[in-house]
């Protein structure tokens, strides 16, 4: 079956159409966008010296042009509970803003190359994200959380905390990941468009930057 | 000249030897065959399994099932051993008495005393007390670090805090004076509010020192003398944790409670004892010694041990079409374990290691279902069946094979479900035994010990030597060296514990450091495989007495394994018996001794003509 660009712009709308009157009426304070962060460059990223340290790669539209993830769980958040998780275990995350793709395991991947401890994280600002060791190819990963509709901020809790005992040289169980069918047919349309914001700015030229959270 | 097939039916085990005989009586051999006993055995259910097994050892040799000229099967009475493991004591918290638990960042160190209050109602709490807050999960870390310095700023003394997340070094971390702070203590509205408390976290590495003394209780508690017997239990459950609380209430009481787990009823030639499973191992074990030799052990109905009894004997009833009445129990092994329990009434999901007692238990039947067996395969295979030999005197002769040995040889079999011993004389007199308990047993308990409940992971625990994967590119085995790799392993084994396998490193689902997996699983061989090698070869020496063994060879599955051949050689060297692992034929090492055995037995008394 040929699907034209037409029939892909009427699904998404569909799709969205349908998913606005519960988004707003359950989470009232979602549909006010959470304010940007306050993320500021500080220079071309560096490889670490610290063996304890987790890198975390962010893409250019995190925090920036997009605020939440795609079950609207502000970008603040995400980075506090991933930040948590790691200083728990008692490392330190660094933060790093890949320019050059929005591909979730190139992120994840440019951030455990960057880390002291091999270790990185990768988030993505519709939420999927990966656990990271800087031997591994960039499409394999630790840990993947591939379905951002199913990452909820105790997972970003955990996967920092995870993140974190693997740069321990420690043996953790894997974070539960679920699997919802219905998260494909139900959110493809947004995580499409999502996708296509967060590849804006995308500049292949640009280096990895060191970012500083105010 | 005429080909014959020798089979033993093992536990796990099929394994044949193929030879031609000759004239003159002598044997030649031409093929072997291993394969997985289908079923129980001595039963019905392993025919095919013996069909395959002769198959795969004539394939090679281009031969047909039908041209063999006879096949023997060694007269295996069927012994059938079940193992069941039964707590005997559990741990119980009544009333909110202590948490004591490892989670694995507490956060601050030292100790620290006062009376319990909410975080919530810190806002009101007087000046002139000594606080423990209880910090629940509605309040996020940094609140609760705000809500503490805040308070600190007005005066109040805060010593310590019990948090119910994994926050306890975040919450640190932002404090500007420092408290010991333990944290997922998961049940943390059951913390009597208003209760004096004390608090106390150790240093990475190092367990609690005050809180894991009784005495040093009754310092921080005012605490009389009878009173201090009574958190003996407290201080016990206690030692080796990092953090812990402990809380006066006032009925506030930690018990470890014994649960009656019936009694076992030895029956022996000359005495009759009855022994309580709640004794321990040891005390059976002595009294299992004291009643020898056994001819029958009965356990107490409607307990735990009594159900396990009666299972044994219903599945071998039906397995041989004899009447239960007639099977009888005829040895059992205990051993001393522990196994990690949930304390009853517990705030944090503590677990408390509980006593247990691991049973095997074996029967053994008449010969009559081998007879049956032998007919059946006869009519499947259409060649002559005899039941040619009784197993422990094959086993003898087949490892009289192994090059450099002769009689007087005692040899220990050590197989899945039983472990047995035999002994020839210069003479030729063989005397042999059966005992209960093998490498089923030792399964078992690394399954309970570690709590996995995968017997399949057991397994591969057992068989295989652990390692750690330290980076993609180098492992660390357990004996500490380094192996290097030049590709990237699987991503899916970094930073696990994992099992040498034959296929590479498989990793395990196991949260345990690679030395307690280890110490678990050398201590389950010991107990099973030391105890009975010694209890079996007991049984067959002169007058009982090891001394007087001077060579054993091990044969059977479980002598393949890594560390157990090592483990028995120790501890018979005390006796100054010199002990090696057999190699039948010369080329198939502790495997196929009874195959070999029947062939060559048969060959003498004149098949070949």
């Amino acid at each position: 079956m040929k699907i034209s660009e037409e029939m892909v712009k009427e699904i998404i709308l569909e799709v969205m159409g349908q998913m606005q009157p519960p988004a707003s009426a359950s989470a009232p304070a979602s549909t006010a966008a959470p304010v940007p962060l306050n993320l500021r460059e500080t220079g071309d990223a560096v490889v670490g010296k610290d063996k304890n340290e987790v890198v975390i790669g962010l893409p250019p539209a995190f925090g920036n042009t997009m605020t939440q993830t795609i079950i609207h769980i502000p970008h603040q958040d995400v980075l506090r509970e991933v930040m948590a998780g790691i200083e728990e275990e008692g490392l330190k995350a660094r933060l790093v803003k890949v320019n050059r793709t929005a591909d979730v395991g190139f992120i994840g991947h440019e951030a455990a190359k960057l880390s002291g401890s091999g270790i990185g994280i990768g988030i993505i600002s519709r939420g999927t994200s990966v656990i990271h060791q800087r031997d591994l190819a960039p499409l394999q990963n630790l840990e993947l959380f591939s379905q951002a509709p199913l990452v909820e901020l105790e997972t970003f809790r955990a996967m920092g905390r995870n993140a974190a005992k693997y740069a321990k040289g420690e043996n953790p169980s894997p974070v539960p990941v679920r699997n919802d069918p219905m998260a494909r047919p139900k959110y493809q349309g947004l995580a499409a468009l999502l996708h296509n914001k967060e590849t804006q700015l995308v500049d292949r030229h640009k280096s990895t930057k060191e970012l500083a959270l105010a | 000249m005429v080909l014959i097939a020798g089979v033993d039916i093992g536990n796990n085990t099929t394994e044949v030897a193929v030879a031609e005989v000759n004239d003159r009586g002598e044997a030649t051999f031409r093929g072997q065959s291993l394969v997985r006993t289908i079923g129980i055995k001595g039963t019905m259910r392993n025919v095919s399994g013996i069909i395959d097994a002769l198959d795969q050892a004539l394939q090679p040799l281009q031969i047909p099932r039908k041209e063999l000229a006879g096949v023997l099967l060694n007269e295996a009475t069927p012994v059938i051993g079940d193992v069941a493991m039964e707590t005997i004591t559990e741990t119980v918290i009544t009333e909110s008495a202590m948490i004591g638990h490892n989670p694995t960042t507490p956060g601050g160190m030292g100790l620290g005393t006062g009376i319990t209050r909410s975080i919530a109602d810190l806002g009101t709490a007087s000046t002139d007390q000594e606080y423990i807050v209880i910090v629940s999960r509605e309040t996020n870390f940094q609140l609760a670090a705000d809500l503490l310095n805040q308070a600190v700023n007005r005066g109040v003394r805060i010593n310590g805090a019990i948090v119910q997340l994994d926050d306890g070094v975040l919450i640190h971390n932002r404090l500007s004076q420092p408290i010991p702070i333990v944290d997922e203590v998961r049940y943390v509205d059951r913390v009597p509010v208003g209760m004096f408390a004390a608090v106390e976290v150790a240093s990475v590495g190092r367990s609690i020192e005050k809180l894991s003394n009784p005495y040093d209780i009754a310092t921080l508690f005012n605490l009389e003398a009878d009173q201090t017997r009574n958190i003996v239990p407290i201080a016990r459950a206690l030692t080796g944790v990092r953090s812990a609380v402990v809380i006066k209430t006032p009925r506030g009481d930690i018990q470890e409670r014994r649960i009656p787990a019936g009694s076992l009823t030895l029956i022996g030639d000359k005495a009759t004892v009855q022994v309580p499973v709640d004794e321990g191992a040891e005390v059976i074990m002595d009294k299992v010694d004291e009643v020898q030799p056994l001819t029958e052990i009965r356990a107490e109905p409607g307990t735990n041990v009594g159900g396990m009894f009666e299972t044994v004997r219903r599945v071998m009833a039906d397995l041989t079409n004899q009447p239960v009445g007639e099977i009888l129990v005829q040895d059992i092994i205990a051993v001393d374990t522990l196994v990690p329990q949930q304390v009853q009434g517990n705030l944090a999901g503590e677990y408390a290691l509980g006593n247990a007692v691991g049973l095997a238990a074996m029967v053994q039947t008449q010969k009559l279902p081998m007879q049956m067996l032998a007919r059946k395969l006869q009519e499947e295979i259409q060649v002559p069946v005899t039941v040619a030999g009784v197993e422990a005197e094959m086993a003898i002769h087949g490892a009289l094979t192994t090059p450099g040995t002769k009689a007087p040889l005692a040899i220990l079999d050590l197989g899945g479900g039983s472990t047995d011993a035999s002994l020839i004389q210069e003479s030729g007199v063989v005397r042999s035994t059966h005992l209960a308990g093998a490498g089923d047993m030792v399964t078992l308990l690394i399954d309970k010990e570690l709590g996995l409940d995968d017997l399949d992971l057991a397994e591969r625990i057992k068989f295989y030597p652990l390692a750690k994967v330290e980076t993609l590119f180098h492992l660390r085995h357990e004996d500490g060296s380094v192996e290097f790799f030049d590709a990237p392993m699987d991503p899916r084994l970094f930073g696990r514990v994992v099992v040498m396998s034959e296929l590479g490193p498989q990793p395990l689902p196991v949260q345990d450091p690679i030395g307690r997996v280890a110490e678990v699983r050398r201590k389950a061989k010991e107990k099973v495989f030391v105890r009975n090698s010694l209890r079996a070869l007991a049984g067959v020496a002169p007058g009982g007495n090891i001394r007087l063994i001077d060579f054993v060879t091990l044969v059977g599955g479980s002598s393949l394994d890594f560390e157990i051949p090592k483990m028995i050689s120790d501890v018979l060297l005390e006796y100054g018996v010199v002990t090696g692992r057999a190699n039948v034929r010369g080329s198939q090492g502790p495997r196929n001794a009874v195959a070999t055995g029947l062939v060559l037995t048969s060959a003498g008394t004149g098949y070949g003509s």
